[in-house]
């Protein structure tokens, strides 16, 4: 037992000598437990989207129809746009014929078109219109689930004033009226209230359904709702996306490139550290070799590796779960290329900054989940919160996402993608700037 | 061949090299002889342009040696003090690698790889990855990997620490040999037995300074004795120190006389008299000067401390 115990007492001491490994031990999974709840917004009291951008298009002068706008505008999982700026910053109304261009132009994912008819000519009903680039599958399916939730709890006043307008048509306008006035009547004497403002209400097509519709659950089975889905037509057009050949796949594919990419390069910058203990560096350098021939080669490396691990998991993919990857296949390219630049220039970061290739391991693994979970490679950016949003922004796991999403989601062509590009380069160079100075100034190289 | 000049290098509050001044002659073997963190590696490192002093200059060849210019490095090659090498890559990968950095190609590089590792017996190994070498095998090839491109300087850091002694000897008779050609050897050591055995100049260095610089016999000769020979003091031995006398300055300690010899006496004469006196070899204790006594000598501390 003694000698258990001496050896337990040994590892102990070894444990706690290593500030590495207490880190990876202690700290890392709290700040990880702390992001990651930020991330699924946990202890949020709402954890649907935040401030989806949603364009919304009136063409109809009801009221209600406002109303239906203006209710979607207090919702707080969308931002709506109801607005074009124009290029000299001036602005106008959005038209119908404007958001298909911005949505493949990844300006806004989904818009509202409340048409001119949007009361039935023909009939009882509601017309409406959803367009949307669903290339998240949960994000589109949630934000789906509000529109109509919106859409129903606004309903019934236009529903009203739907039937009201098939009255007028079969009864005449003088013979509704005195419809009308009868059950105003009807109503104040049983229920007692104004005549006048029920009549008025009766005439705005407001029967108080709207508190059946808000009684409606979910889910729940022959609900209210299913009637007024029945009467309410929203016709739904997928206008990016449409001839995607695998799209549950092509969705995911990116993110979990990404992720292994990260893990493959951060372990290629550990590898500086294999290469400074076994004194290559000064090997290296006591010829005619510079630091930056070093860095730039391993820079070079991590670039090619990561662009031929990319486009192996891809064809994978093709393989696999049929994804397109030949269809843009030049802009795939293009796209790897600039992401396995920005996760090089990660790696080269790490190495420039940890002391020691423990280190440099621990930091990595710290901050490939934490890129990954914050950049939308596990989780809908839009469902967390604003601020994390904003931080999704920062990562290159978010642009390299988009860029996949744009090629192989989108199809989007290499001038489309130049500005994603330009922003992963962007990354890259100002990441390898920091690497290199880090570099000339640290210790890797003593 | 190369010169350093009132060389100061300091890590933080540490001085690793303080006013070092040393001129290296083309063709010399030097020895560089101290303990663990003596500043040897300093110097080295400080000779192959890895670091910049502080204070002084360097220069090989009359042109100067800096840490941003590369251009001296083709005439000099370093012999890290770890294996330097790519474990798994082969031999052959390995020496290409190295002699490319120098810009050789071609047939040219394939002749020299061949002589190279012909030369320190791992021609049949060449394919093999170096990880699978002895330390022996794998410190040969971190020699050979310093000399691919011909260099006039050499700076050998400890090349022989942990290997056999078959190795170690290989290494010395391939430097010899080298040595012959012309080639200018630094090489930092702290065992005696290395430098006395390669060296035809020796600077003792500790606590960054060098404390000591000359040939073998000239550092030997600062030692306030050169050979001591002791034995006890007795009725059958009054008679020997008495004729020993003639030939050096016997002094009685104890129980113990000690004879050091005058200069250009010779042990043979020494043993002629015993004999003569018909005493046991046995009774003699005979101590010759070592770099380890010059070490202690100079710096009052032992090589191994």
């Amino acid at each position: 037992m003694r000698i258990i115990l001496t050896l337990l007492r040994k590892d102990f001491a070894n444990f706690f000598r290593d500030r590495a490994a207490v880190s990876l031990t202690f700290l890392v999974p709290v700040a990880l437990i702390y992001i990651f709840g930020q991330v699924f917004g946990l202890n949020r009291k709402d954890t649907g989207p935040t401030g989806v951008r949603l364009a919304v298009v009136n063409q109809s002068d009801n009221p209600a129809a406002q109303k239906l706008v203006d209710a979607l505008k207090a919702e707080k999982s969308f931002r709506v746009l109801t607005n074009r700026v124009n290029p000299d910053k001036s602005e106008r109304p959005l038209r119908e014929e404007d958001l298909r261009p911005m949505i493949r132009n990844r300006e806004f994912r989904f818009a509202l078109v409340i048409p001119a008819d949007v009361i039935a000519s023909k009939g009882i009903g509601l017309h409406l219109k959803i367009l949307s680039d669903p290339r998240n599958e949960i994000e589109t399916q949630t934000v789906n689930g509000l529109l109509q939730k919106a859409i129903f709890s606004n309903v019934p006043q236009l529903l009203g004033q739907s039937l009201q307008a098939g009255a007028k048509k079969y009864l005449g306008g003088e013979r509704l009226e005195q419809f009308n006035g009868a059950v105003a009547a009807a109503v104040t004497k049983a229920f007692g209230g104004d005549l006048d403002e029920t009549k008025q209400a009766l005439a705005s097509g407001d029967f108080g359904l709207g508190a059946v519709a808000d009684a409606a659950t979910p889910g729940a089975a022959a609900t209210p709702t299913d009637f007024f889905s029945r009467i309410v037509k929203i016709e739904s057009e997928q206008v990016v996306g449409k001839d995607v050949k695998s799209p549950e796949a092509t969705r995911v594919v990116g993110g979990w490139a990404m992720m292994f990419l990260l893990f493959a390069l951060s372990a290629s910058a550990a590898a500086f550290f294999d290469e400074k203990k076994a004194g290559l560096f000064q090997r290296l350098l006591s010829a005619p070799v510079r630091r930056s021939h070093i860095l730039w080669s391993r820079f070079l490396y991590g670039v090619l590796l990561g662009l031929v691990q990319l486009t192996a998991l891809f064809f994978a993919g093709r393989l696999l779960y049929g994804i397109d990857v030949l269809g843009n296949f030049g802009s795939l390219l293009v796209i790897c290329t600039a992401a396995a630049a920005a996760c090089t220039a990660f790696g080269m970061l790490l190495a420039s900054i940890a002391p020691t290739a423990a280190a440099a391991n621990g930091l990595a693994t710290f901050l490939v989940l934490t890129m990954s979970a914050t950049g939308g490679a596990w989780f809908p950016v839009s469902f967390m919160p604003e601020f994390m949003q904003t931080i999704a922004r920062f990562t290159l796991v978010y642009w390299s996402m988009e860029g996949f999403s744009q090629v192989l989601w989108a199809g989007q062509s290499f001038l489309q993608i130049l500005p994603t590009v330009g922003i992963l380069l962007g990354i890259a160079a100002g990441v390898m700037a920091v690497a290199v100075w880090r570099f000339n100034r640290g210790p890797l190289f003593d | 061949m190369l010169k350093l000049d009132h060389i100061t290098k300091r890590y933080g509050a540490l001085t690793a090299l303080d006013d070092v001044s040393l001129n290296i002659a083309p063709g010399e073997f030097f020895g560089l002889l101290g303990p663990n963190g003596a500043g040897k590696t300093t110097l080295m490192s400080l000779v192959a342009g890895l670091r910049a002093p502080e204070a002084g200059g360097i220069t090989l060849d009359g042109k100067p040696v800096t840490a941003a210019d590369p251009s001296t490095r083709v005439s000099l090659g370093l012999v890290p003090q770890s294996i330097a090498l790519y474990e798994d890559l082969s031999a052959e990968q390995n020496l290409r690698i190295f002699g490319e950095l120098y810009g050789l190609r071609g047939a040219d590089l394939r002749q020299r790889i061949d002589e190279a590792l012909t030369a320190v017996q791992l021609a049949d190994r060449r394919r093999d990855q170096v990880k699978t070498f002895s330390g022996g095998m794998q410190r040969r090839l971190n020699l050979v990997a310093a000399l691919l491109h011909r260099p006039k300087l050499l700076l050998c850091d400890e090349p022989t620490v942990g290997i056999d002694p078959q190795s170690r000897n290989a290494i010395f008779d391939f430097l010899e040999a080298r040595v012959r050609d012309g080639l200018t050897v630094i090489y930092s050591t702290h065992y005696m037995e290395e430098a006395t055995r390669l060296c035809s100049r020796i600077g003792v260095i500790d606590h960054g300074k060098i404390h000591a610089l000359g040939t073998l016999e000239e550092l030997l000769a600062r030692l306030p004795f050169q050979e001591e020979i002791s034995f006890p003091a007795s009725p059958l031995t009054a008679g020997l120190a008495a004729r020993l006398a003639a030939h050096g300055e016997v002094t009685t300690g104890g129980d113990q006389h000690r004879f050091h010899p005058a200069p250009g006496f010779k042990n043979s004469a020494f043993y002629a008299l015993t004999e003569e006196l018909e005493l046991s070899s046995r009774l003699f204790i005979s101590e010759r000067p070592t770099l380890e006594a010059v070490f202690l000598h100079l710096t009052g501390r032992s090589l191994r401390e």
